[in-house]
C-alpha cells in the first residue's frame, strides 16, 4: 500500500486540510505551533475511501440506498431517514476493516499508549470533515482497548450515515453512499473542567474581548447546550476577568467506569453552583486564546479540556480551533478614517457636549 | 405632571442656628442672590467636593476666586473651545457649590472654532518650548513671592537708615498694605498659569477616549487612561529625594538609628546635629529642602494641612519606614522607567488589535497628541498647588504675626478666617493706629469677636451635612470637566437623590485603575492620621493626597469618596499598578477600619467580605 492514509497530529498542518479533514489539520497546526495539544493521530480521508471500497461496505450501502425513497425537504419524511441510517449504519458497522489498516491503527494506538506511560488509555475518536460541517457527524469518547478503537473508528465513519447526514447530502443532491471524512484518534483529558473559548466577544465582535464557557467533565456538556455553563469575558490587554457568570449547571458528563458509557451525573449540590474554573486558569486560556488568534491571524473559536491530573499551567489543553464564524469573516473597514490628531481634536473641540442646563 | 426629582434650591436650604451669619464670611458676588434668581436656577449645582471637602475658611476661598476666573477664561477667551463654557461657584453655607455654565448661542460657537482653529496648532506643535518657558515663568513667580518683604514690626520710630542719605519716602505701613496686595496678585497670577494649558489637555484626553471608544467599544475608560497617564516627574521628586536621604541614612549607621527612633523630628534633627555623619546629612537635607519639601501633607488648598518643611514629622516619619524597610533588604523606590515601558508595552498591544491600516495611523497621531499636551496635567500640581502655596501659606502668617503682636487678632492662624478683602482692612486698622501715634485705638475687640463667632460658625458647618446638589439635575452629566474632574456623572447624581444605602455591603465607584485584591480597611478621615497606615492595608479615605506618595507602596489598593479618573488617587495608584476605586461617595461612611475588603479596580467594585467585629 503506496498512499499514506495516517499520521501524526505532530507531523500535519493546515495545508493537509483536503487529506485529514480540518479538525485534524487544525490539531496538526496546533500542536506545531507549540500548543498544549493531547496527542494524537490522523486517518485521512482515503481511508474511509479504502474501508468503504475495499470491504463490502460501499456496495451494500448502494444496494439498500436502491429502494430508498424519500423528500429531505418534508419535515413528515425525516422518521424515513432514520429508519435509513439506523439500518445502513448497523450495516456499516458490521463490516471489519481491512486487516492491515486495522493493524495501523492498533500500532498507532499502541504508540499514544506508549506516549502516556499506560495501557490501554482512553482516547477519542473524532470525526473530521474536509468543510466544515459543525456536529454532523459523530464524536466517541473514552474509548479504550486496541479493538474498541478500531471499532470505534469504524463508528465515526459510520456516522456519515446518520440521519442529519444524509438529509444534508440529499438536499444538496450529492450522492448518499459516500461521504469521506478524517479521523482523530486523539489522547483524552481527563477533565475536571471542558469547554469553549472565543477570542472576540461573540455577542457583540468586540476584538477586545475573550468569552469562554466552561462546566464541570467533558466538553461536550458546553457544546450540546446540555447544561448552563459559568461565563467569563476577558480583557485581552489587561487580562481581568470583566465579567464572571457562575451557573447551577445541573450535571456534568463523566465517564461511567462501570457501564463504560459517557452519562450525566448530577452534581452534589454545593458543587452546582461552584466556579468551574479558577481565575489563573481563566487568565491562562485568555493567554492562549491571544496566541492562537494571533497564529491563525483571525479571531478563532476553540475547544479546551482542563485535566485533573496535572498541575498548572500543564493542565490546560486546547482540543479544536477554528475560524470564528460570525464576525471573522466580516471585512473591518476603517472606523476613523484616515486622519492626523490635530484633525481629531478639532472635531471633538466642536462637538457640543451636553451641559446641565435644564431650560424651565 | 409627573413630580419633578430635584434638590433643594438654595433658597430652600436650611442651616442650624449656630451657623447663623456664615453668609458674611464670603464676598456678596460669591453668594447666591435673588438678582440672579433665573440663571442660577436654571443651572444645576453640586458642591466641590474635590477642591473644598470641608468648611472654607474665608481666606482659603481665595484659591476658587482665581480658578474661577482662570480655569473659564481659557475655555471662554483664550483658546476657545467652540461649544464649552466656564464653570462657576458659589458658596452655601461654607461650602463651595459649581456648575457649568450652559452653552453659548450657536452663532459664538461658530466664532471661537475660528480662533480655537488657529490657536491649537500652535500649541501642539510647540508644547515643548511652551512648557520650558512655562516653568522658567512660574519659578520665578514664584522667587519674586518669596521675595515679597513683610515688615516683621512697626517701630517705634523708622530708623536711621530710612533717613539718611537719602529720606525712603514710604514706611512700614505703606509696606505692610503693599505686601500683601502684591501677594493677591502673585496668587492669581499663579493661577493663571495653573490654566494655562490644562484645559487643551483634557479636551485632547476626551479626544482620545473617544477615538478608543470608538475602535474598541468595549475599552474601560481606566485602560484608555492607563495608556495615556505618565508619570508627573516633580510630584514624585519629594518621595524619590525621601529615597535618596533614607538611603544616605541607612549607609551612616548614626543617621540611620536617629531617625529609627521613637521621638519627634525637631528631637531626632537635635541628635543629628550632635555628631559629624549627622550633621553632613542634615546638609543633604537643607540643600533639597526648597523646592522639594515645599510638598503639602494634603491636598495643598488649605492653611492648616501645613508642608513637610513646616511640619517635618511627616518627611521623618517616610523615612522612619523607609530605613526599616531599606534595613530588611527590600526596595523603596519605584523604576519609572518601568511604568514607562508598561505603559508602552500597553499601547502597541491595542495597535495590534486594529485591524485597518488607516485606523491604526489615527490612532497613532490620535495618541500622539494627547501624549504631548497631556502632561500638563501632571507637571503643574507640585510647582502650583504645593510649592507655591506652601509660600503663600508661609507669607500669609507673617501678618497674622504681625495682627498678634500689635494686639489685632488673638492668634496667628486667625487671619485665616477673614477673606482676601477683609484682610487689607485689618491691615489698614493696624498701621493706621500706628501712624496716628501712641495710644490710638484699633477695632481690635471688633475683630477678635469677628474671628471667635467665624471659628464657632465653621466648627458648626463642620458638623452640618451639606446637600450634595442644588437644583433640578440634568437629564444627562456629560461636560467633560464635571466628569472627569469631580466624577461627577449621572449615576452618582441619581444616587445622590436616592440617599446612599449606608448598609450596603457592595459600593461602585470610578474602575480607575485596574487589578483585583483583598485586605483589611484603613479608613482615613483626618489627613494627619495617614501615619496610622499599616502595610498591606487599603487606603480608604475622601480622598487623596498628592504628599501621600510614600503610602502608595504600603497599601495594597485605595478607595475613595471623591473623585474621577484623573483624580490624584487614580493617578498614583496607576503608577504603583495598585488596584482603585475612586469616586464611591460612600466609601467613608459605609466601610469601617478592619473590615476586610475585595478592591476590584478594573470595575470599579469594592465589596465588604467580612465586616469588622464590634
Amino acid at each position: 500500500m503506496a498512499e499514506k492514509w495516517s499520521y501524526w497530529l505532530k507531523d500535519v498542518c493546515q495545508d493537509h486540510n483536503d487529506i485529514i479533514g480540518k479538525k485534524c489539520a487544525n490539531l496538526g497546526e496546533l500542536t506545531r505551533a507549540g500548543f498544549n495539544v493531547p496527542p494524537g493521530y490522523a486517518l485521512s480521508v482515503d481511508a474511509y475511501s479504502r474501508f468503504m471500497k475495499e470491504t463490502d461496505a460501499s456496495k451494500l450501502v448502494l444496494k439498500y440506498l436502491e429502494d430508498f425513497k424519500a423528500d429531505p425537504n418534508d419535515l413528515a419524511e425525516t422518521l424515513k431517514y432514520e429508519k435509513a441510517a439506523q439500518d445502513i449504519r448497523e450495516i456499516v458497522e458490521g463490516i471489519k476493516m481491512p486487516p492491515d489498516m486495522e493493524e495501523t491503527v492498533k500500532s498507532y494506538y499502541g504508540e499514544l499508549c506508549k506516549i502516556a506511560g499506560c495501557e490501554n488509555i482512553y482516547v477519542a475518536t473524532r470525526s473530521a470533515g474536509p468543510a466544515s460541517h459543525p456536529g454532523q457527524y459523530e464524536t466517541y469518547l473514552n474509548v479504550s482497548g486496541a479493538d474498541d478503537v478500531v471499532a470505534n473508528v469504524v463508528r465515526v465513519w459510520s456516522s456519515t450515515f446518520n440521519a442529519r447526514s444524509i438529509i444534508a447530502r440529499a438536499r444538496l443532491n450529492l450522492p448518499l453512499h459516500y461521504d469521506p471524512i478524517g479521523v482523530a484518534v486523539l489522547t483524552m483529558v481527563d477533565a475536571k473542567a471542558a469547554g469553549v473559548m472565543f477570542t472576540i466577544n461573540p455577542v457583540n465582535g468586540d476584538v477586545l474581548k475573550v468569552a469562554i464557557e466552561g462546566s464541570f467533565g467533558f466538553g461536550e456538556a458546553v457544546v450540546s447546550g446540555n447544561v448552563t455553563p459559568d461565563r467569563y469575558l476577558v480583557d485581552k490587554v489587561s487580562l481581568e476577568i470583566e465579567e464572571k457568570i457562575i451557573s447551577d449547571k445541573g450535571s456534568e458528563f463523566v465517564y461511567n467506569p462501570e457501564t463504560r458509557e459517557m452519562e450525566y451525573a448530577e452534581l452534589p449540590l454545593e458543587q452546582r453552583k461552584a466556579q468551574c474554573l479558577e481565575d489563573r486558569e481563566v487568565i491562562e486560556l485568555t493567554r492562549i486564546a491571544k496566541r492562537v488568534e494571533a497564529h491563525f491571524g483571525c479571531p478563532q473559536d476553540t475547544e479546551w479540556s482542563i485535566s485533573r491530573s496535572l498541575p498548572f499551567p500543564d493542565n490546560i489543553f486546547l482540543v479544536q480551533a477554528r475560524p470564528e464564524s460570525v464576525w471573522g469573516k466580516k471585512k473591518r473597514g476603517s472606523v476613523l478614517g484616515k486622519k492626523t490628531g490635530l484633525e481629531l481634536l478639532l472635531e471633538k473641540a466642536v462637538t457640543p457636549t451636553k451641559v446641565n442646563n435644564v431650560g424651565i | 405632571m409627573a413630580e419633578e426629582k430635584k434638590f433643594p434650591y438654595a433658597e430652600e436650604v436650611k442651616f442650624p442656628p449656630a451657623m447663623a451669619g456664615w453668609e458674611e464670611m464670603y464676598p456678596p458676588h460669591r453668594l447666591f442672590s435673588k438678582d440672579r434668581d433665573d440663571w442660577e436656577k436654571r443651572h444645576f449645582w453640586y458642591q466641590d467636593k474635590i477642591h473644598d471637602p470641608e468648611a472654607l475658611y474665608p481666606l482659603d476661598d481665595i484659591f476658587n476666586e482665581a480658578w474661577q476666573i482662570s480655569l473659564s477664561q481659557y475655555t471662554t477667551r483664550v483658546f476657545c473651545i467652540p461649544p464649552a463654557q466656564g464653570v462657576q461657584q458659589r458658596m452655601l453655607g461654607c461650602y463651595m457649590y459649581i456648575s457649568a455654565v450652559e452653552p453659548p448661542p450657536p452663532e459664538v460657537i461658530g466664532e471661537k472654532a475660528e480662533v480655537f482653529g488657529k490657536r491649537l496648532p500652535y500649541v501642539l506643535q510647540n508644547y515643548d518650548m511652551l512648557w520650558q518657558k512655562w516653568l522658567e515663568k512660574f519659578q520665578t513667580l514664584g522667587r519674586d513671592m518669596q521675595n515679597v518683604k513683610v515688615p516683621e514690626e512697626l517701630p517705634k520710630y523708622v530708623p536711621d537708615e530710612d533717613i539718611f542719605p537719602v529720606t525712603k519716602g514710604y514706611t512700614p505701613a505703606y509696606e505692610v498694605m503693599a505686601a500683601f496686595n502684591t501677594l493677591v496678585n502673585q496668587i492669581f497670577l499663579g493661577w493663571q498659569y495653573h490654566f494655562e494649558y490644562l484645559n487643551l489637555a483634557y479636551l485632547a484626553y476626551l479626544m482620545f477616549v473617544d477615538t478608543a471608544k470608538k475602535l474598541f467599544p468595549g475599552i474601560k475608560d481606566g485602560a484608555v487612561m492607563k495608556m495615556v497617564a505618565g508619570v508627573d516627574a516633580a510630584m514624585f521628586r519629594p518621595d524619590e529625594e525621601l529615597c535618596r536621604l533614607s538611603r544616605l541614612a541607612v549607609a551612616q549607621r548614626p543617621v540611620g538609628d536617629i531617625l529609627k527612633k521613637n521621638i519627634s523630628a525637631d528631637e531626632k534633627m537635635k541628635e543629628l546635629q550632635g555628631t559629624q555623619e549627622g550633621r553632613a546629612w542634615l546638609e543633604e537635607l537643607e540643600k533639597i529642602k526648597d523646592p522639594w519639601f515645599f510638598v503639602s501633607c494634603a491636598s495643598g488648598w488649605f492653611h492648616y494641612e501645613g508642608s513637610w518643611v513646616n511640619k517635618p514629622d511627616v518627611p521623618f516619619s517616610y523615612m522612619q519606614s523607609y530605613v526599616e524597610r531599606l534595613e530588611k533588604g527590600e526596595k523603596i523606590e519605584r523604576s519609572l522607567k518601568a511604568i514607562e515601558k508598561e505603559r508602552e508595552g500597553l499601547v502597541e498591544e491595542y495597535k495590534k488589535l486594529i485591524m485597518a491600516e488607516d485606523d491604526r495611523k489615527s490612532f497613532e497621531d490620535a495618541y500622539n497628541a494627547v501624549r504631548t499636551i497631556y502632561q500638563f496635567t501632571e507637571n503643574h500640581i507640585f510647582w502650583v498647588e504645593n510649592w507655591f502655596h506652601t509660600i503663600w501659606f508661609d507669607k500669609v502668617r507673617k501678618f497674622g504675626n504681625l495682627l498678634v503682636k500689635y494686639n489685632v487678632l488673638k492668634k496667628t492662624d486667625d487671619i485665616f478666617l477673614f477673606n482676601r478683602f477683609e484682610v487689607p482692612m485689618l491691615l489698614e486698622d493696624m498701621v493706621t493706629a500706628w501712624a496716628l501715634g501712641v495710644g490710638a485705638p484699633t477695632r481690635s475687640k471688633y475683630w477678635m469677636e469677628k474671628a471667635e463667632k467665624r471659628e464657632k460658625i465653621l466648627a458648626a458647618a463642620r458638623e452640618w451635612a451639606p446637600v450634595p446638589g442644588l437644583g433640578v439635575p440634568p437629564e444627562e452629566v456629560s461636560e467633560p470637566f464635571t466628569v472627569m474632574l469631580w466624577g461627577i456623572t449621572s449615576d452618582k447624581v441619581e444616587e445622590w437623590l436616592k440617599g446612599a444605602d449606608l448598609s450596603a455591603n457592595e459600593i461602585k465607584g470610578f474602575a480607575s485603575s485596574s487589578g483585583v485584591v483583598e485586605g483589611p480597611a484603613r479608613v482615613i478621615k483626618l489627613s494627619q492620621n495617614i501615619v496610622e497606615l499599616k502595610p498591606g492595608e487599603i487606603l480608604v479615605c475622601p480622598s487623596t493626597n498628592p504628599s501621600w506618595a510614600p503610602v502608595f507602596t504600603k497599601i495594597k489598593a485605595a478607595v475613595t469618596d471623591i473623585g474621577g479618573l484623573t483624580c490624584h488617587a487614580s493617578i498614583v495608584s496607576r503608577e504603583y499598578g495598585l488596584p482603585s476605586v475612586t469616586g464611591t461617595g460612600v466609601a467613608t461612611s459605609i466601610i469601617k477600619t478592619g473590615d476586610i475588603l475585595r478592591v476590584d479596580g478594573g470595575n470599579g467594585i469594592v465589596t465588604i467580605v467580612k465586616r469588622a467585629c464590634g
